[in-house]
């Protein structure tokens, strides 16, 4: 078959939007089919939101390959007689976060274009032949703000058959940018509290370096220079599988994300529990408390309590993540399923 | 810098545009400092009312976090951004010389009025560019003649120079790059046919339709010489197609008024092969001269005669050949001194 994929970008700015097309279109060349990939540019500010909406959907893709599958806003929007959404996600800032500290100030502009972008969105969904999100949050939003049913197609990581376990060490790995958001400092302040020599290793890239040197400092401050490896650097897929195979557990503590997070599911492929947190969001839609992770409250003394669990207790390290591999099959987190599902 | 690169395209079609476009990311990326990405937007062109829709999408779309655009093609390099350098390949040629020529848009009617569009779009954008460079002479002179906008010749440099080094001057004539009407190679087998001289030759490259390929297989069959005329049709890894090149007594490209030099012209010149064109070939006859190759009527009795001089002077053959290489690297095209030109 010949598949369009589309999405959009900002320039020069990776990320697991990113990867979801492209892990895909790696399957679905593996499978035989012909894949055509367009990221397109996208700013979602209040005042551009309705000009860039009308681009796309002046583009013309009908006639060009049997299907269309459309990812991050407003790829929507794009005109094809066979378009299949992957819905990763609205314009958040219109949707859920509106009224909130997150979202445009409700003035009459604002919320003329927020109408006419439920309008248009509303009408695009209904357009398309099936419509799939990587979460149950995304699509139960889909059905509150859009009344469109969707049914949760969860992305699974690039290759999976390359994580491994090597058993269980001393070091809870936390793999993920780092961002405020991502709470790589709550796990600091969490380490400081630990009664064990528990240890911690954050790996991956701060987009703001100031975050980054304050994360330094506060290790430094709490005399866990010792205990804590912050890995500051952009970690190729190739080493994740090195790095988690001799965890003690993944921890991954997102503040309200929408999805479960690659690092839970690279956790789960490498035999580890989760550590998270009851706010995470879609994470909890993998992870249940003492069966397959661990589960606490947002703060460092309860998720201290739970480091040093793991570490006393390395058959319960192992029973939990060892669940967490047969979760994913549980949820149909496979490639296979998703080619099935998107094509079918 | 971070450097997006804009260029067109047509859905699951590549073409020599597209590998310019993916060299040129690839060479930004290995200036130190220096982050290139492409954005491709699909581009459709008929029926010429869509050509209207493209040119107020293009410009419907926003891009951020890009500090520097070079814009490739029409429409997609109408996309805003202020700090944007123009490197054509051609301009959209169906509102321009095709259209003088009645293979593009009439000036009257509806298609005079999407012509003009056009042409108020190109305009608009020229005056608010930073600089403006093309691939060639032609395209600079037709900017200058239909836009009164004048531009600085940029050619794009071998994207694998160091394949096309040279060997010896052998016993056959190499005729490279696609094969198509357009590029004549039935002219080269006619040539052939009045030729007394023993020499062979051979065409290597993609056919561009199964008639073309079936024709010149039957005019090599008609003039009986299946022993000195060697057809390889299909795509040829770029180290045989050097291969060929390096070992040539010269080469020989005939394409119908071309717009620029042709990757074929240049790889021959950086080998130090003569090439044999004819007085109608375009763009490339700026570095065929005498003094580089040989220069004949589009006809076979001529083009022979231009085939059997080489033959009979091997000595020739290598001046010429040497004089090519010469003038190539006295023109200094490389890609380092391209990406300066283009981030200045």
């Amino acid at each position: 078959m010949k598949i369009v994929l589309a999405s959009t970008f900002v320039p020069f700015i990776n990320g697991g939007a990113r990867f979801i097309v492209e892990w895909l279109e790696e399957k679905l060349l593996e499978h035989g089919h012909e894949v055509e990939r367009f990221y397109l540019p996208f700013v979602d500010s209040p005042h551009d939101l309705l000009d860039q909406m009308a681009a796309y959907r002046l583009m013309d893709l009908s006639g060009v390959g049997d299907r269309l599958i459309a990812f991050r806003p407003p790829a929507y929007l794009l005109r094809h007689p066979h378009k299949i959404l992957w819905f990763i996600h609205h314009v958040r800032t219109f949707y859920d976060l509106w009224d909130t500290e997150y979202g445009p100030p409700p003035t009459a502009d604002n919320r003329a274009v927020r109408h006419a972008l439920r309008h248009a969105d509303t009408q695009a969904l209904r357009e398309a032949k099936a419509v799939f999100t990587n979460s149950n949050i995304v699509g139960r939003r889909l059905s509150a703000f859009n009344s469109v049913a969707s049914e949760t197609l969860y992305p699974p990581i690039y290759r999976p058959e390359r994580f491994r376990c090597d058993g269980f060490g001393d070091e809870i790995v936390a793999i993920s940018r780092v961002e405020p958001h991502k709470r790589q400092r709550l796990l600091i302040e969490a380490l400081a509290r630990t009664k064990t020599p528990v240890r911690l290793r954050l790996c991956g890239r701060a987009s703001n370096p100031a975050h980054a040197l304050e994360l330094q400092t506060e290790i430094r401050r709490l005399g866990l220079a010792d205990r804590i490896v912050f890995e500051d650097r952009w970690i190729a897929e190739s080493e994740k599988a090195d790095i988690l195979a001799g965890a003690l557990a993944v921890a991954y503590l997102p503040k309200d994300e929408d999805s479960y997070g690659y690092p839970s599911l690279e956790a789960a492929h490498a035999s580890k529990a989760v550590l998270t947190t009851e706010d995470s969001g879609g994470v909890l839609e993998l992870v249940t408390d003492r069966h397959n992770g661990l589960i606490c409250p947002p703060f460092a003394a309860p998720l201290a309590a739970a480091m040093d669990e793991l570490y006393r207790d390395r058959v319960l390290a192992a029973r939990l993540g060892a669940a967490n591999m047969a979760r994913l099959a549980e949820l149909g987190i496979a490639w296979d399923h998703v080619l099935a599902r998107l094509l079918r | 810098m971070k450097v997006l690169v804009v260029n067109n395209a047509a859905p699951f079609i590549r073409g020599g545009a597209e590998e310019l476009a993916n060299n040129l990311v690839r060479q930004l990326n290995a200036v130190p400092g220096v982050e290139g990405e492409l954005l491709r937007v699909p581009f459709r062109w008929d029926p010429a009312e869509r050509l209207i829709d493209e040119i107020l999408l293009n410009r419907n779309l926003r891009l951020y976090n890009v500090d520097r655009v070079i814009g490739l093609k029409f429409p997609a390099y109408l996309i805003p951004h202020s700090n944007k350098v123009l490197w054509l390949l051609h301009q959209f040629r169906q509102a321009y010389d095709l259209g003088d020529a009645g293979q593009g848009l009439a000036d009257e009617g509806r298609e005079g009025i999407i012509k003009a569009a056009i042409r108020r779009a190109d305009d608009a954008l020229f005056a608010s560019c930073r600089s403006i460079f093309v691939n060639s002479p032609t395209t600079q002179a037709r900017l200058r003649r239909y836009n009164a906008v004048g531009s600085q010749v940029l050619y794009p440099p071998l994207n694998d120079p160091e394949l096309f080094r040279g060997d010896e001057v052998g016993d056959y004539i190499f005729a490279g790059g696609r094969v198509a009407p357009g590029k004549r190679q039935h002219l080269l087998i006619e040539a052939m046919g009045t030729l007394k001289a023993p020499g062979r030759l051979i065409i290597a490259g993609p056919p561009e339709s199964d008639a073309y390929a079936q024709d010149l297989r039957h005019r090599v069959q008609r003039l009986g010489l299946e022993q000195r005329v060697e057809l390889n049709f299909g795509f040829h890894p770029r180290a045989r197609i050097a291969q060929w090149v390096n070992g040539a007594r010269a080469c020989a490209y005939l394409p119908f008024d071309e717009d620029s030099l042709g990757y074929v012209t240049m790889e021959a010149f950086a080998a130090g092969k003569a090439v044999v064109t004819t007085t109608d070939s375009g763009g490339l006859l700026e570095l065929v001269t005498e003094q580089t190759g040989l220069v004949s009527a589009p006809d076979p009795e001529a083009l022979a005669a231009s085939l059997g001089a080489l033959w009979e002077d091997v000595g020739r053959a290598a001046r010429l050949g040497r004089s090519a290489q010469a003038a190539w690297a006295a023109r200094e095209i490389s890609w380092p001194a391209t990406i300066e030109q283009l981030l200045s």
